[in-house]
């Protein structure tokens, strides 16, 4: 009874403190033109730091080569202060909404090369990694508003966890999609043999599959968890709630799918390119799954 | 600069002649302590199987480079088949150029061979420890490392194999993450075949496997490499447990069928599978090809590779090049920096001397209250004389312009300056 008792009152745990909504909209309209520039600012040191890694990439730049690194970190730290504004001026973490989500997951992909960058000092895989957080921050970037009101519920511990373990998830599976694309067109190239860029740059077959292996089970590890936090929380939250709704379903849907993939890779063996194909697959699911469902069908778990 | 080269490569003569050439490492060691003796106070030889090149630093007097190709051919007993026109000379600033481009292997016969680097290090290791190397050639070792490591490290000059045999090594670290997890079976004891299981132990293969038509060819290779036996017979069922597969057997027929390997590679999980079939007539039908994770590479295939990796080392040359000329300033910069500062001294030593000798000739013609006020002031004119001069010549040795030696040499030739710090005047 005890435990059920405190893990009722740890639901109820507001994230941050609510606080007064006229003060809240003083805070957000202070931060206004810094968050407005720095939205637009983005997109376009994202482009520039996938550009310095294509041109590394693709030309052997030298100038680019020494410029990656700084950009990297100083890009980390403006994006930091970005959702720290953010946080402050709304007065909660921008968790509430697919493009808020997607800047978060542009930063967490960024974070995670960094620090693949800096254990493998290998970063000839960056161009196509930072591309996609290049991705989610100019869809972030083109459909973020601001929210000085938001649901009650939004404030809750509960939602932080959930959100976090998503966020893990959805990164890890971000790069198993591209240690997966990567591994594809290396693929193609050894066999056709007609040995370019890519053969000279990329790492090994073996060791792109360990990647996006490594990565996928992190990330089905972690939408387990967000996925079992989530069918505790939200029937407590929604009165409108349905285990039907498409985007369980379609989160559902993802999940299995991995956890198809996983199982046939320990018991049949399913390796190489078979493996690949399915993980891109998978992550076109997951992609259709944050875009068109999470915010056109979905009714109670959409947040925008 | 008083360096000098002579030396025989593949582009001067056969490798008949070269061979003959060769010096071994004892030989090594005598022929630079004699050639210490007789002609250059500082010396090193390089002796590979395209090149025998001595690099020696003129002493006070010269010498004939004829006179040491000469004794290079009398100290291998060549003279039958080996001509003093068999060699190439090179001086000062050509020579160090020479030797830049020697260790960066664009003078190379595979252009870009990674060997050479190490061969030009041994060489001087072992003129070191025959003390044959003075400051100059010990200056000289360091910078020609230096550059040998920069040309690699800053251009595509060493990459991508040049050998077939290599080539599918290469390949294999393309698929494979870690070769010493991984096990390979050769099929045949044909030469490259061989030569490509060498390539593959060399990079720490975990597990060789042999099978030959004739079994004693194959234990007999097992006992050169290590590994284990295999019956010919049960080829196509050993491919299921081996990572890599070499086939080289002389066979009008195909030794692997598709249904074999679409068999193996259900066996094995669907493990990838890479066949290296340096055959001809070919071993493996070419249509396991199309197998998924199956990576078969023929001859023609791996000699394609080869063939692109050479033009695109060719293309690399020019970046060599201004490494080379970029190392090749800096180094003459400070040979300049070494030869500006004795040379300057020499001069003002020269001129004091005639100073002091014309003011003691004629000190008695002034007044014994001035002859202090003489000495200060003839001193003060030579010092004004020679601080112009030698301004100029420290800072031009310092930005390392080309004619800084030239005006030292000018200098010494026009004042009779030897390197033992003389002038013909005796001071």
């Amino acid at each position: 009874m005890r435990s059920t008792a405190f893990f009722h009152s740890f639901l109820e745990i507001p994230i941050l403190p609510v606080s007064n909504p006229v003060l809240r909209r003083k805070h957000a309209m202070e931060m206004k033109p810094l968050i407005d520039v720095l939205s637009i600012a983005m997109p376009i040191l994202y482009a520039l730091l996938v550009l310095a890694y294509g041109l590394v990439f693709f030309r052997d730049v030298e100038f680019a080569s020494r410029l990656q690194r700084p950009l990297i970190v100083v890009i980390l730290l403006v994006h930091g202060i970005y959702l720290g504004a953010r946080t402050i001026a709304f007065q909660h973490p921008p968790i509430t909404s697919v493009f808020e989500i997607m800047t978060l997951l542009a930063a967490s992909i960024a974070a995670a090369y960094l620090y693949i960058e800096w254990r493998t000092t290998s970063r000839n895989t960056g161009f196509f990694i930072l591309s996609l957080a290049f991705a989610f921050q100019v869809v972030s970037s083109v459909g973020i508003h601001d929210m000085t009101t938001i649901p009650e519920y939004l404030h809750s511990m509960v939602l932080g966890f959930h959100v976090s373990a998503a966020l893990l998830g959805y990164t890890a599976i971000s790069l198993s999609a591209v240690y997966g694309f990567l591994y594809l067109m290396l693929y193609h190239e050894i066999k056709s043999t007609r040995f370019g860029l890519i053969y000279n740059r990329l790492p090994n077959l073996e060791m792109l599959e360990i990647m996006s292996h490594k990565s996928e089970v992190l990330g089905f590890i972690s939408l387990t968890v967000a996925i079992t936090i989530g069918l505790i929380w939200l029937p407590r939250v929604f009165k409108d709630f349905s285990y039907f709704d498409p985007k369980l379903l379609g989160t559902f849907a993802i999940w299995v799918l991995y956890a198809i993939g996983l199982s046939a890779k320990r018991k049949f063996g399913w390796q190489g390119r078979k493996m690949m194909v399915l993980t891109l697959i998978a992550f076109g699911f997951v992609f259709l799954s944050m875009t068109v469902i999470n915010l056109y069908l979905s009714r109670f778990h959409s947040f925008h | 600069m008083n360096l000098v080269s002579v030396g025989i490569s593949h582009l001067t003569a056969a490798v008949e002649i070269r061979e003959r050439m060769w010096l071994s490492e004892e030989e090594l060691r005598r022929a630079v302590t004699k050639i210490k003796e007789q002609f250059y106070p500082e010396c090193m030889l390089v002796s590979t199987c395209n090149r025998t090149e001595l690099y020696g630093i003129e002493g006070k007097v010269g010498v004939d480079a004829r006179e040491v190709t000469e004794f290079l051919i009398e100290f291998k007993n060549a003279g039958d088949a080996v001509r003093t026109d068999h060699f190439q000379e090179w001086k000062s600033d050509e020579a160090v150029e020479h030797l830049f481009r020697v260790v960066s292997g664009i003078e190379s016969q595979v252009v870009g061979d990674i060997q050479i680097l190490n061969q030009v290090k041994e060489a001087f290791a072992l003129a070191r420890e025959s003390h044959t190397l003075g400051p100059v050639m010990n200056r000289l070792m360091q910078t020609t490392l230096h550059v040998g490591k920069r040309t690699r490290s800053e251009t595509g000059i060493g990459e991508g194999a040049v050998s077939v045999s290599y080539a599918a090594v290469e390949l294999a670290g393309k698929i494979f993450a870690d070769l010493s997890r991984k096990s390979s079976l050769l099929i045949g004891a044909g030469e490259t075949g061989e030569l490509t299981l060498k390539h593959l132990l060399g990079k720490g293969i975990g597990q060789v496997f042999i099978a030959n038509r004739t079994r004693e060819k194959a234990e007999a290779l097992t006992r050169q490499f290590g590994g284990t036996v295999v019956d010919f017979e049960n080829v196509a069922d050993a491919i299921r447990n081996v990572d890599i597969v070499i086939a080289s057997v002389n066979s009008p027929t195909y030794v692997v069928l598709p249904e074999h390997v679409h068999k193996v590679m259900k066996q094995r999980s669907n493990n990838p599978l890479l066949i290296i079939d340096i055959a001809v007539p070919r071993n493996v039908d070419p249509a396991s090809k199309k197998i998924e994770n199956v990576f078969l590479y023929d001859i023609d295939s791996l000699s394609g590779v080869v063939d692109r990796n050479v033009e695109e080392r060719k293309s690399e040359i020019p970046k060599v090049e201004s490494i080379v000329q970029e190392e090749l300033q800096e180094f003459l910069r400070w040979v300049g920096s070494l030869e500006v500062g004795p040379a300057i001294q020499q001069f003002h030593d020269l001129l004091e001397s005639i100073r002091h000798q014309e003011v003691e000739k004629n000190i008695h013609r002034f007044k014994p209250e001035d002859r202090e006020l003489v000495d200060l002031v003839t001193r003060r004119i030579l010092n004004k004389v020679l601080h112009t001069p030698a301004t100029v010549l420290k800072q031009e040795s310092e930005e390392g312009k080309e004619e800084t030696m030239a005006r030292v040499k000018a200098l010494r030739d026009l004042f009779g300056f030897s390197d033992n710090g003389k002038d013909r005047h005796g001071a």
